[in-house]
């Protein structure tokens, strides 16, 4: 590789080879060709980080540990403390709880996104792509190191006869008729969008007590079924992060097709993991809706 | 923009694809940015009734489930029904506030997730805010939730029918111990186990009333697309629950909007093919 993000050499010499390689299906192939574009390589990108932070409490950026107050442990947006309302009642008692956003593990991941995605644009690029259709992107974890590799690919295509575009292919996830659609409704797409967000969960004794069924304890405050107001605030923000991470993103466009995966770990009890994934397409508006028909019911006679 | 149909140029992709892609070299004059996780059909389909989806949205609860009341006692087991309903209301208020607070009127194609553990109730729900093209915001409590997709809801709109709110309904039901006598007596018989039959009827009815319940509280005539989970619970031995939600209608327009509905004969179908199955 002659750069950090560069494309290898052997990998350029095959792209600019004659024949062309495309992850399409035969029928997304065939409706690309219908929309001109013209599939020129299968590209790709990858990258693998490492998310030390992630594997226990004790391997925290501060190297904080459970027995330590948490305070201010956060750099990040969100942080939420949850007191004890007993007072002392015995070394294993929980007197603190917190929610915090974790932007270690959100920039981390944001960096090994960014590295595949930007390597997969530059091999497109390479070969005189206009864009990036049928993107399929791919995290995997491997092992328990907290090592994620990022794998990203999809079909540079070129319109033919138009000037090679100024600041680099664009990308989208959708291709063939989907794709179609969207371009007949007057958007163009700009790129595929991700982000991630991290919040954890130190349960205070209050939240533990009633995820194990209120009432449990003397400390319990009463029978009735009561909110886990730490486990609800914990996941709506989780959730809020990851939004306005991908909406910093979108610069005035929009983002369509939007697929939101979460993913909860409990690394041990009382510490739990929030990591929402939003993924989706920025789009941008290049002509006008032409002005539709009211739908129709049909009923097919078939 | 007022030509009939006829009197536009052919639509040519090609043309259409050469102008999209050579657009992104001219800067972006777009500022309002949205969110959204429909499909393009279901977003023309809100364009052709004068809607547009403004964000995604979502609205969670986890209720706490008083402990160890799901193996022993008899009738309804109140505490879990009471937490399952807290949970929905809590969840769908949230959402409410999000809907509102983007700019939202309602949201639409509203995936409901709820779960039953022993001790808490969890119900998330994600959805995508609309409203009608540039409306102003309006209160949380005036927002619609539906999951009603967006063409569904599109549908429903143009047959004059407007959707008023999600209504669920859940009950919890410990199905009787039978005596020590019965169960020794019965025990080389086949046999119904009135029991459980019994609760799952008692758990039906309580919740399908909470439902309606919910349903008149919204102002409704009817609940759409009801979805009914029942069974008995997987971690308690005697205990059985029904639970069922839907999407509350009511008629907006004097009377139901006839669609006449247009034959087609669909010019995809499959060739008919010999089918050596039809013989046997």
């Amino acid at each position: 590789m002659t750069e950090q993000s560069g494309v290898p050499d052997v990998a350029e010499q095959r792209l600019s080879a004659s024949s062309f390689s495309s992850g399409l299906s035969v029928s997304d192939f065939a409706a690309c060709l219908d929309m001109g574009l013209e599939p020129v390589g299968l590209v790709q990108g990858f990258c693998a980080v490492r998310t030390t932070s992630s594997l226990n409490f004790g391997n925290g950026p501060a190297g904080f540990t459970r027995s330590t107050s948490p305070y201010q442990l956060s750099s990040g947006d969100y942080v939420e403390n949850y007191q004890c309302p007993h007072g002392m009642v015995s070394g294993e008692h929980r007197m603190w709880g917190q929610n915090y956003q974790q932007p270690w593990i959100e920039n981390t991941w944001r960096q090994g996104f960014t590295n595949a995605f930007t390597r997969m644009v530059k091999e497109a690029n390479t070969i005189g792509a206009h864009g990036v259709v049928g993107v399929l992107d791919n995290v995997t974890r491997i092992g328990q190191e907290g090592v994620l590799e990022f794998s990203i690919r999809g079909t540079a295509v070129r319109v033919p006869k138009l000037p090679a575009p100024s600041s680099g292919p664009w990308t989208t996830y959708l291709a063939g008729q989907r794709l179609a659609k969207i371009i007949e409704a007057g958007y163009v797409p700009v790129s595929i969008v991700a982000a991630v967000s991290s919040v954890r969960v130190w349960a205070s004794c209050i939240t533990e007590y009633l995820m194990e069924g209120s009432g449990m304890t003397m400390w319990a405050q009463n029978s009735d079924s009561v909110e886990v107001e730490q486990i609800v605030s914990a996941r709506m923000a989780a959730r809020a992060l990851v939004r306005n991470s991908v909406r910093a993103q979108l610069h005035g466009d929009q983002l369509h097709g939007v697929e939101l995966n979460i993913r909860e770990h409990e690394f041990a009890k009382g510490d739990l993991e929030i990591q929402p994934v939003l993924r989706g397409n920025r789009i941008r508006r290049f002509k006008d809706f032409d002005p539709l028909p009211a739908p129709r019911l049909t009923v097919r006679l078939s | 923009m007022t030509n009939p149909p006829a009197a536009k140029e052919p639509f040519n992709l090609k043309d259409e694809v050469r102008r999209a892609v050579a657009s992104l070299e001219m800067k972006s004059t777009s500022t309002h940015s949205t969110t959204s996780d429909l499909s393009i059909d279901e977003e023309l389909n809100l364009h052709s009734i004068g809607w547009e989806q403004v964000e995604l949205v979502s609205g969670i609860s986890v209720f706490s489930v008083p402990a160890g009341l799901w193996n022993w006692g008899q009738g309804e087991i109140a505490g879990a029904s009471k937490a399952h309903a807290q949970a929905f209301n809590h969840a769908i208020s949230r959402i409410h506030k999000e809907a509102a607070d983007a700019g939202g009127h309602g949201v639409v194609g509203v995936h409901i997730e709820r779960s039953v553990h022993p001790s808490h109730v969890e119900v998330s729900l994600l959805g995508t805010a609309v409203r009608p093209i540039g409306a102003s915001p309006v209160k949380p409590e005036e927002v619609f939730v539906s999951d009603l997709s967006a063409r569904d809801f599109a549908l429903l709109m143009v047959a004059g029918w407007q959707p008023l709110g999600l209504a669920c309904g859940a009950s919890f039901v410990y199905a009787p111990r039978r005596q020590m006598s019965a169960v020794l007596q019965q025990s080389s018989q086949n046999i119904e186990l009135t029991n459980f039959t019994e609760a799952m009827y008692s758990s039906r009815e309580s919740a399908m009333e909470r439902m309606q319940q919910m349903a008149i509280a919204l102002k409704g005539t009817g609940v759409v697309q009801v979805n009914v989970v029942e069974g008995p619970m997987p971690f308690a031995t005697h205990a059985v629950g029904f639970a069922a939600w839907g999407t509350v209608v009511r008629l907006a327009k004097e009377s139901h909007q006839l669609m006449h509905p247009q034959m087609v004969v669909s010019l995809n179908d499959p060739t008919a093919v010999f089918d050596a199955a039809t013989l046997a």
